[in-house]
C-alpha cells in the first residue's frame, strides 16, 4: 500500500511538470506577446512594451522563467501576479474556485440523483414505457450542447418566466453590504438553479445510461441467482447484491468527472456568467495572462491528480478484489 | 527399478523432441524500477518426445501446465529455458520469419469452439487463410481445398460463406479441425478440443479425429484432463503434475499399472458409468487444494498431498523418472506395487508393513 | 407421500423468435432421503425444470403448467412470499460454476449468515456459529479465519464447499444440484461427490442431481431419468438403467462414452445435433436422429410408458420390446466387456 502512495505520488509530480511545462511553451511558441496585451495592444508604446517586458520577466530565457514559477510555486505556494490585473493569482484562484465548486458538487448530487433513480428504475422495467422516455431523455441529454440547453433554459425561465434569475452568482456568506449584489444562502441556491440543471443535464444522461446497464447486467450475474434461491426477497437482493456490484465502476466515473469538471465548467459559467475558474481562464487566455493561465491549470491538475488518486483508494476499499501493488 | 536420467532415449526418427522446457512468469514488484520478486512456475523442467503416426496424450487437471506447455511447443510462447527440437532441428531460438514454415508442418486445434474462430469471418475465410498466409495456391485452388476440407471434416461444403455463429458447437470445432488440417501438417497439436462439448457431439470429434489420423498420417499431442478422452484417442500417455511430469506410459500399461500415486488418485476419481463397479471401490481422495505454482513444494512437488509420502525422503529428494521397462517412467520413490489400490491399500509404505503382518515382530 | 411430486411440467419461454418449449410433460417424485438424477446434454430441458420447481424463472416471458407438490401444496402456485419460505430452506439448489456463484463484495461468512437470517430468528452471533460448524462440516481448514475471506480468495473447489454449505445450512429436506462438479477437476470432483455423500448421510436430505456425466449418476444416484429435448425418454433405477437400459438415445449416450474400463475402437455417435426447441421435430423428438428410426416414429409421440418386466422402469419408445433387449445387450457387450 505505502509502495503504491509512493508510485503515485512520484507519478503525479512527473504529471504536474509535464503539464505545467507543455502550458509554458504553449504560451511562448505563441504568437502573440503578452507584454503587447497589457500594453494595449496595437497602441503599445515603446516604453510601455520595454518596462512591461522587464516587470514580467519576459526578457530571460524561457527555462529560467520557468524554474522561477516552479520555485516560486513551491516554495512560496504562490502562483504569481496577473499579467494583466496585478492582481495575486492565488487571490483570484481564491475567489473563483467556490463558485465552480458550488456548481460542479451541486451538479454532481443533482445528476446523481437523476442517474440512479431512473437508471435502476429503467434496469429493473426495461422496455417499459419509463424505460422508453429514459432513453430518449439520454438521447437529448448527450446530444445537446451544454450552451445551448443553458440558453434555453435561461430564456424561458429567466426572461419569459421569470421564476429564476438570469445570471450571475451569488456569494453564500453573503455579498459585501455596498455591492449591491444579492448574498447570502437562499440567493446562492436560487442563482444556481439552472447552472446546475445545465451543467448535470450531460452527465445524468451518460450515468443513466451507464447505470442502467450496470445494472440490468448485474441482474443476470449468477450470484444474484443464489441470492434469489436462498429465499431473499427482490428488495434485499437489489441491495445487497446488485447494487453493491453494479454501482462499483460508478465510484470511479464520479471521482473523474468531478475531478475534471473542478478544473472549469467553462460553458455553463459563460452562460450563466459565474466567474468560477473556466472563467476565469477564458478572460486569462483573452489577455494572454500566463499567470492567471498557470495558476488556473495548475489548480485543475492538483484537483484531479487528488480526485483520481481518493477514487482509486475508495474503490481498492470497496471492491474486495482490488489489491493496490 | 533403475533411474533413466532422460525419460525418453531418442531413436533418431522422433518427430518432436523436447527437452528440459521451463516456462516460468515472472512475478514484480517495485516503486519505480520493477524487479522480480517470485515466478508462477507453469512448466518445470518437461521433456519427452513423439514418433510420426503416434498419439500422445497428455492429461493433468488445471494449474499442471500442459496448456502452457503446448504453447510453447507451438512457439507461441517463448520458453524460458530448455529445448524443443522439430524433426531433427532446434526451433527453440528461430525468430518469426524462419518459424514461417515450420508453421506449415505444425498446427493447433483451441478448446473453446465459440471464441477461437473470428466472428466477422467467413467460415472459407478461416479456414483458407493459412494457405492464404504460406501462399499455397491462387484463391481459386484455396477456394477448391477449403471445399474439400469442409468435405472432409462431414460438413457440407455449400456452407464455405456463413458465418461460425450459424453453426453448432461442435460444428464450430469441425471448422477448427479443417483450419488445422489446410496446410497439410505433420503434427496437430489439440488443446482440450472436445472438453466444451456434449457427449454426443465428443463423440463425433473424437471419431473424425481418428479417421483423419488414419487418411493423412498425422501425429497427435491431444491434451485433455478428462482420462477417458485420452485413453481412447492415445498410444502413449503423459500425466502432469504442477508443471512436471510425474509419468509416462502406453495407454494399456499406464491405466492398467499406474506407478505414480497422483496417477492412482486420477485414475480412481473418475466415475465409472457402471453403478455396481463405481460403488464397490474406495476411491482415493486425494486432501486439499492442489498449491500455487508461485511456491510449489520442494523436492517431490506433489508430497503435501500424497497418501505415500515418507518424510525425510520425498520432501528433500527430487524424484528421477523411474524406469518401469518398455518406455513405463514415473517420478515416485515409492511407487504403486499393484494396482487396483483403494483408499487403505495405497496409505505409505511404512504404514502399510505394519498392518499387513500383524504377528511379525516390529524391527526393534 | 412423496417429498415432491411433479406432475406435467411443462415451461416454455416467449423469445424475439417466438416460443421455445424448454421442458414438456415432466413427471417424477422424490421420496425423503432419495437421490434422484436428471441426465441429459445441453438444451435437454434438466436444469430448467429444477428452475421451474424453485420459481428461478425470469417471470416475465416465462409460461408454466402443471403441479410441482411439495409436500402437497402446489409450488407452481404459490404466493411469492410462501415460496420465498421455501427456498433456501426446505429446497436449496446450488449451481454450476462456483467461480461466479457467490457475490464477490460480500465475505463468505456474510452471505452464511444471510443463509440463516433469511430464514430462522436468531441473533448474529448464533448465526455465525452455525455458519461456523457448516464450514467445519464440508471440510474448509482453519474455518475461524476463512469465514472472513472473500469468495476470491477461495479457489474453485473450496467455494463449491462453501455453497454446498450455504444449501445445506437450513437443513433442507432436498437439495438440487446443478451440474456442481462439471467446472471443477477430476480429483476435486472426487472431493465434492464424496463429501455430498457423506453429508447426505448427516443431514438426511434428499439429493436431484442434474448432470451430463453418466458416470457421476452411476456413482450417486438412486433413480435415473434421462431427458432430450425437454421431455423425459427414459426413467429407472440406476442398476435398471445401466443393465437394462431401453432407448434408442440412452444407448447412443452409453456407447459414445469413452471408458475406462473397456476397449473400444470407435466410439457410437449419434449423428446431427440436439434440435431446436422452438420448432421442435414432430413425433418422437429423437427421431431424426435416430438409427432404428421407423415411420410411426415420425408422425406419433410415443408415451412414456413402463417396460413390461417393470413397472418402474419407463420408457418413451416406439420400438418392440425384443429390439429394445437385443440392442440393450449388444451395448452392453461392448461398453462392460473388462467389467467385472
Amino acid at each position: 500500500m505505502f509502495r503504491y502512495l509512493v508510485r503515485r505520488t512520484l507519478w503525479a509530480i512527473l504529471l504536474f511538470i509535464v503539464i505545467t511545462f507543455v502550458t509554458f511553451v504553449i504560451f511562448y511558441v505563441g504568437p502573440n506577446n503578452p507584454a503587447r496585451a497589457v500594453c494595449g495592444g496595437e497602441q503599445a508604446k515603446r516604453e510601455c512594451l520595454v518596462r512591461a517586458t522587464a516587470k514580467l520577466g519576459l526578457d530571460e530565457p524561457m527555462p529560467v522563467q520557468y524554474w522561477k514559477f516552479v520555485k516560486q510555486l513551491v516554495i512560496h505556494q504562490d502562483l504569481g501576479t496577473s499579467f494583466a490585473t496585478s492582481q495575486s493569482v492565488n487571490e483570484r484562484i481564491k475567489e473563483a474556485a467556490p463558485v465552480t465548486a458550488s456548481l460542479v458538487f451541486g451538479g454532481a448530487i443533482l445528476w446523481m440523483i437523476i442517474g440512479l433513480t431512473v437508471g435502476i428504475f429503467s434496469a429493473l422495467k426495461p422496455r417499459s414505457l419509463t424505460d422508453r422516455f429514459a432513453m430518449v431523455f439520454v438521447l437529448i441529454g448527450v446530444s445537446a450542447h451544454p450552451v445551448w440547453i443553458g440558453l434555453i433554459l435561461e430564456y424561458v425561465f429567466g426572461v419569459k418566466l421569470g421564476w429564476t434569475p438570469i445570471a450571475n452568482y451569488a456569494n453564500f456568506f453573503g455579498a459585501p453590504s455596498d455591492s449591491g449584489q444579492p448574498g447570502g444562502p437562499w440567493q446562492w441556491f436560487y442563482h444556481l438553479i439552472l447552472p446546475w440543471c445545465t451543467f448535470a443535464l450531460l452527465f445524468a444522461a451518460l450515468y443513466v445510461r451507464m447505470i442502467r446497464a450496470n445494472v440490468m447486467e448485474t441482474l443476470n450475474e449468477d450470484f444474484v441467482r443464489t441470492a434469489r434461491a436462498k429465499g431473499a426477497p427482490e428488495r434485499q437482493v437489489l441491495t445487497a447484491h446488485v447494487l453493491r456490484n453494479a454501482l462499483l465502476p460508478v465510484v470511479t466515473m464520479l471521482g473523474m468527472d468531478i475531478g475534471i469538471s473542478l478544473g472549469g465548467a467553462i460553458f455553463t459559467e459563460s452562460v450563466f456568467q459565474l466567474p468560477g475558474l473556466g472563467q476565469t481562464a477564458i478572460i486569462g487566455i483573452n489577455n494572454q495572462d500566463l499567470a492567471i493561465v498557470q495558476g488556473v491549470i495548475v489548480f485543475a491538475t492538483i484537483a484531479i491528480i487528488i480526485f483520481n488518486l481518493l477514487v482509486d483508494l475508495l474503490y481498492a476499499w470497496i471492491d474486495p478484489r482490488i489489491r493496490l501493488t | 527399478m533403475e533411474t533413466a536420467p532422460a525419460a525418453n532415449p531418442q531413436t533418431g526418427d522422433e518427430l518432436l523432441v523436447v527437452e528440459g522446457v521451463r516456462k516460468y512468469f515472472p512475478i514484480t514488484r517495485g516503486i519505480i524500477f520493477q524487479k522480480e520478486i517470485a515466478s508462477v512456475k507453469a512448466v518445470d523442467g518437461v521433456s519427452f518426445s513423439v514418433k510420426p503416426g503416434e498419439t500422445l496424450g497428455i492429461v493433468g487437471e488445471s494449474g499442471c501446465g500442459k496448456s502452457t506447455l503446448a504453447r510453447c511447443i507451438m512457439k507461441l510462447l517463448e520458453s524460458t529455458d530448455g529445448r524443443i527440437t522439430f524433426e531433427g532441428r532446434d526451433i527453440t531460438k528461430l525468430s518469426r520469419p524462419a518459424m514461417r514454415p515450420i508453421r506449415r508442418e505444425m498446427t493447433m486445434i483451441f478448446q473453446d469452439p465459440y471464441a477461437s474462430l473470428n466472428p466477422r469471418k467467413r467460415v472459407g475465410f478461416i479456414i483458407g487463410e493459412p494457405l492464404e498466409v504460406h501462399g499455397l495456391g491462387s484463391s481459386n485452388e484455396i477456394k477448391r481445398r477449403v471445399q474439400e476440407l469442409l468435405e472432409v471434416v462431414g460438413l457440407n461444403p455449400e456452407h464455405y460463406n456463413r458465418f461460425p455463429h450459424e453453426f453448432s458447437g461442435g460444428q464450430r470445432q469441425r471448422i477448427g479441425v479443417a483450419r488445422a488440417l489446410a496446410v497439410n501438417p505433420k503434427l496437430i497439436v489439440c488443446d482440450e478440443p472436445v472438453s466444451a462439448l456434449d457427449v454426443s457431439v465428443q463423440a463425433q470429434i473424437l471419431n473424425l479425429l481418428k479417421d483423419l489420423q488414419d487418411d493423412f498420417g498425422l501425429t497427435y499431442i491431444f491434451i485433455a484432463h478428462d482420462l477417458n478422452v485420452v485413453r481412447h484417442i492415445s498410444d502413449r500417455v503423459m500425466v502432469m503434475y504442477l508443471g512436471k511430469v510425474v509419468e509416462v506410459g502406453s495407454r494399456e500399461v499406464l491405466y492398467r499399472e499406474p506407478k505414480h500415486p497422483y496417477t492412482g488418485a486420477l485414475l480412481s476419481a473418475v466415475p465409472i458409468a457402471n453403478p455396481e463397479l463405481g460403488r464397490s471401490r474406495t476411491p482415493i481422495v486425494l486432501e486439499g487444494d492442489v498449491p500455487s505454482p508461485v511456491n510449489p513444494p520442494s523436492a517431490c512437488n506433489f508430497h503435501p498431498r500424497c497418501p505415500r509420502f515418507v518424510e525425510g525422503h520425498c520432501d528433500v529428494e527430487d524424484p528421477p523418472l523411474y524406469s518401469f521397462g518398455n518406455g513405463h517412467v514415473a517420478a515416485c520413490h515409492y511407487a504403486l506395487e499393484r494396482w487396483p489400490m483403494d483408499a487403505d491399500e495405497i496409505r505409505r509404505p511404512g504404514e502399510r508393513t505394519k498392518s499387513e503382518h500383524p504377528e511379525q515382530p516390529l524391527p526393534a | 407421500m412423496p417429498l415432491l411430486d411433479v406432475k406435467d411440467l411443462s415451461t416454455s419461454f416467449r423469445t424475439e423468435d417466438g416460443i421455445v418449449k424448454a421442458v414438456e410433460g415432466v413427471s417424477f417424485t422424490v421420496e425423503k432421503g432419495q437421490t434422484l438424477g436428471i441426465v441429459g446434454e445441453s438444451g435437454s430441458g434438466k436444469s430448467v425444470t429444477c428452475l421451474t420447481i424453485m420459481g428461478l424463472n425470469p417471470k416475465r416471458n416465462t409460461i408454466t403448467s402443471g403441479e410441482a407438490l411439495w409436500k402437497g401444496d402446489d409450488l407452481l402456485k404459490m404466493k411469492p412470499n410462501d415460496l420465498r419460505q421455501v427456498r433456501g430452506n426446505d429446497i436449496s439448489m446450488i449451481f454450476q460454476d462456483p467461480m461466479t456463484s457467490l457475490n464477490p463484495v460480500h465475505t463468505i461468512g456474510r452471505q452464511l449468515t444471510e443463509a440463516i437470517l433469511l430464514h430462522r430468528d436468531v441473533t448474529k452471533k448464533v448465526a455465525r456459529a452455525r455458519a461456523l460448524e457448516l464450514l467445519g462440516a464440508v471440510g474448509i481448514p482453519r474455518a475461524q479465519t476463512r469465514i472472513d475471506d472473500y469468495p476470491h480468495q477461495f479457489s474453485g473447489g473450496m467455494r463449491q464447499r462453501v455453497m454446498i454449505a450455504m444449501a445445506l445450512i437450513n437443513d433442507p429436506d432436498l437439495l438440487i444440484a446443478d451440474e456442481p462438479t462439471t467446472a471443477l477437476d477430476v480429483t476435486t470432483q472426487a472431493q465434492i461427490l464424496s463429501l455430498m455423500k457423506t453429508l447426505q448421510e448427516d443431514f438426511g436430505s434428499a439429493i436431484i442431481m442434474i448432470t451430463h456425466d453418466l458416470g457421476v449418476v452411476a456413482e450417486l444416484a438412486d433413480d435415473v431419468f434421462v431427458m432430450y429435448a425437454a421431455n423425459v425418454v427414459e426413467q429407472a433405477t440406476v442398476y435398471d438403467l445401466f443393465s437394462q437400459p431401453k432407448h434408442p438415445y440412452t444407448w447412443g449416450l452409453m456407447g459414445s462414452l469413452p471408458r475406462l474400463d473397456a476397449d473400444v475402437e470407435r466410439l457410437t455417435q449419434i449423428p446431427g445435433q440436439p434440435p431446436s426447441l422452438l420448432r421442435p421435430p414432430g413425433g418422437c423428438r429423437f427421431h431424426p436422429r435416430c438409427p432404428y428410426v421407423m415411420e410411426v416414429c415420425k408422425t406419433t409421440v410415443p408415451a412414456l410408458k413402463p417396460t413390461p418386466r417393470d413397472p418402474n422402469h419407463l420408457e418413451k419408445c416406439h420400438l418392440d420390446e425384443e429390439t429394445k433387449e437385443r440392442e440393450a445387450a449388444k451395448l452392453l457387450a461392448v461398453t462392460m466387456a473388462e467389467a467385472g
